[in-house]
């Protein structure tokens, strides 16, 4: 099927009632489409979800606000706090010269350092450019790589096939990893406020059959705000998957894990 | 980490929904308040409807809201609007609810004071106008197919099933359910299309 064949399944795409080739087909054409298809499949689940509307009016419990609201309480006090209070007012220091001598002196500074500026050697600044351009150029690309993961973990996490599972950490103090499982396109990982790791170390993702031994999913660490967004290839049957578990491995990962569970959870 | 000084929004206007995802990311309580405001009751109805279970509904609603909380930079408005983005993980999580509670088998009898709250009807504020039109829409449109039709719809929708599970669940050829959704969502397409003109 073309593009345009392709387009009059979006909203069945987006209802989840597509099995078959005819998923596989849109899946794989998703996978390699331009921004006019990720458009049209997004337009079709602006549609689907007006479904929504057709659902019973009901009142949610009164409760219900307060507990969001308290939940999210201690993290919105934190960033609170990191808010920097208006200083208290201080007494006016006595003037040690009068003001004009203030004002010629800023002036003479201004001068001096437009006239360094202009001394600069041209070659130099070439060179910063070269360099700043060069940057931008890198700074570009990770930008559009991280967008590009971006979408693609979109796409898993709003696919109505996607099974989406928490790996519960077995130390208490870490914050939970989320997988979203797509028979096709694959695994979105996705958590927040992960602790910093070591270089030597990384975190790696298996998927732990009903028979045998442990396979690898992904190798993965945490970025420098403590965000980890990827999505992973499964090699396996969804089905043959009994858990999926994260483990603390070295650097380049393991063939099988060398360490405790840090994270899990069942899947089928 | 200096964060910007959070201004509450002038009196009477309501901030977008662009806006206010901005402000939770700035860790701003008060714009998941405004949010839960004007969507906490689509969702939970949506969720109810799926779930049928009051307290899970609940559960699932408050993790749907903490999830918005958390992941807030990953919502970009480039890609398209909140509600949608907002309805599809909500039914998501109220689908993977379903399931779950299907494969285990234990479906559990509503105890006397868990039953379904009834509808309550609230003063429509200004900003809500525009979902509230939508929603007599697809309201209106849901009544309008004829029965089989608007079963295999919401059989797709609210109960997360393909097109073989409606086609088994309710005796009809394949191909009768497939061009049923088909020409469900069609009409729903051109019904929102004159919407929003």
């Amino acid at each position: 099927m073309n593009c345009e064949q392709l387009a009059a399944l979006y909203e069945e795409y987006a209802l989840g009632v597509l099995e078959g080739e005819e998923r596989a087909e849109l899946e794989a054409h998703l996978a390699r489409a331009g921004d006019k298809c990720i458009a049209g499949v997004a337009q079709a689940r602006w549609v689907v979800a007006q479904l929504a509307h057709a659902a019973p009016d009901a009142q949610p419990p009164a409760t219900l606000r307060g507990k969001i609201l308290d939940a999210v309480k201690p993290s919105a006090d934190t960033a609170r706090a990191l808010v920097p209070l208006e200083r208290p007012k201080t007494s006016e220091p006595r003037a040690m010269f009068p003001a004009w001598a203030w004002l010629a002196a800023a002036a003479l500074a201004l001068i001096t350092g437009y006239t360094i500026r202009q001394m600069n050697n041209q070659n130099d600044q070439l060179a910063q450019l070269r360099k700043q351009m060069k940057l931008a150029t890198a700074q570009n690309q990770a930008l559009q790589n991280e967008l590009d993961m971006n979408r693609m973990v979109a796409m898993v996490m709003m696919s109505p096939d996607s099974k989406s599972l928490k790996l519960m950490p077995t130390d208490k103090n870490m914050p939970m990893v989320r997988v979203y499982l797509h028979p096709h396109m694959g695994a979105a990982i996705t958590a927040d406020q992960m602790p910093s790791m070591p270089s030597a170390r990384t975190l790696q993702l298996w998927a732990v059959p009903k028979t045998g031994k442990p396979v690898s999913l992904a190798i993965f660490h945490p970025d420098t705000a403590g965000q980890i967004e990827l999505v992973a290839p499964v090699t396996m049957p969804m089905n043959e998957i009994a858990a999926l578990a994260v483990t603390d491995e070295p650097a380049g990962g393991s063939p099988q894990p060398t360490t405790p569970i840090a994270w899990m959870a069942q899947v089928n | 980490m200096l964060l910007a000084v959070v201004q509450p929004w002038p009196e009477g206007k309501q901030p977008t929904d662009a806006v206010l995802m901005e402000r939770i990311l700035q860790r701003d309580s008060g714009a998941l308040e405004a949010l839960y405001d004007r969507y906490g009751r689509p969702v939970y109805s949506l969720v109810l409807r799926i779930a049928q279970h009051p307290s899970s509904a609940e559960e699932i609603v408050q993790d749907v809201f903490l999830q918005l909380w958390r992941s807030a930079d990953r919502f970009q408005i480039s890609r398209g609007p909140l509600e949608p983005w907002l309805f599809t993980m909500a039914r998501n999580r109220a689908l993977d609810f379903l399931r779950l509670k299907r494969e285990k088998q234990r479906r559990r009898e509503d105890s006397d004071s868990d039953i379904l709250p009834s509808a309550v009807v609230r003063p429509d504020p200004e900003g809500d106008i525009d979902q509230s039109r939508r929603a007599e829409k697809i309201r209106a449109l849901m009544t309008s197919l004829p029965e089989a039709q608007r079963r295999a719809i919401e059989l797709a929708f609210f109960e997360g099933m393909s097109h073989s599970e409606i086609a088994a669940s309710t005796g009809e050829a394949l191909g009768t359910v497939k061009s049923w959704i088909r020409g469900g969502l069609l009409r729903l397409r051109e019904s929102l299309g004159e919407a929003s003109s």
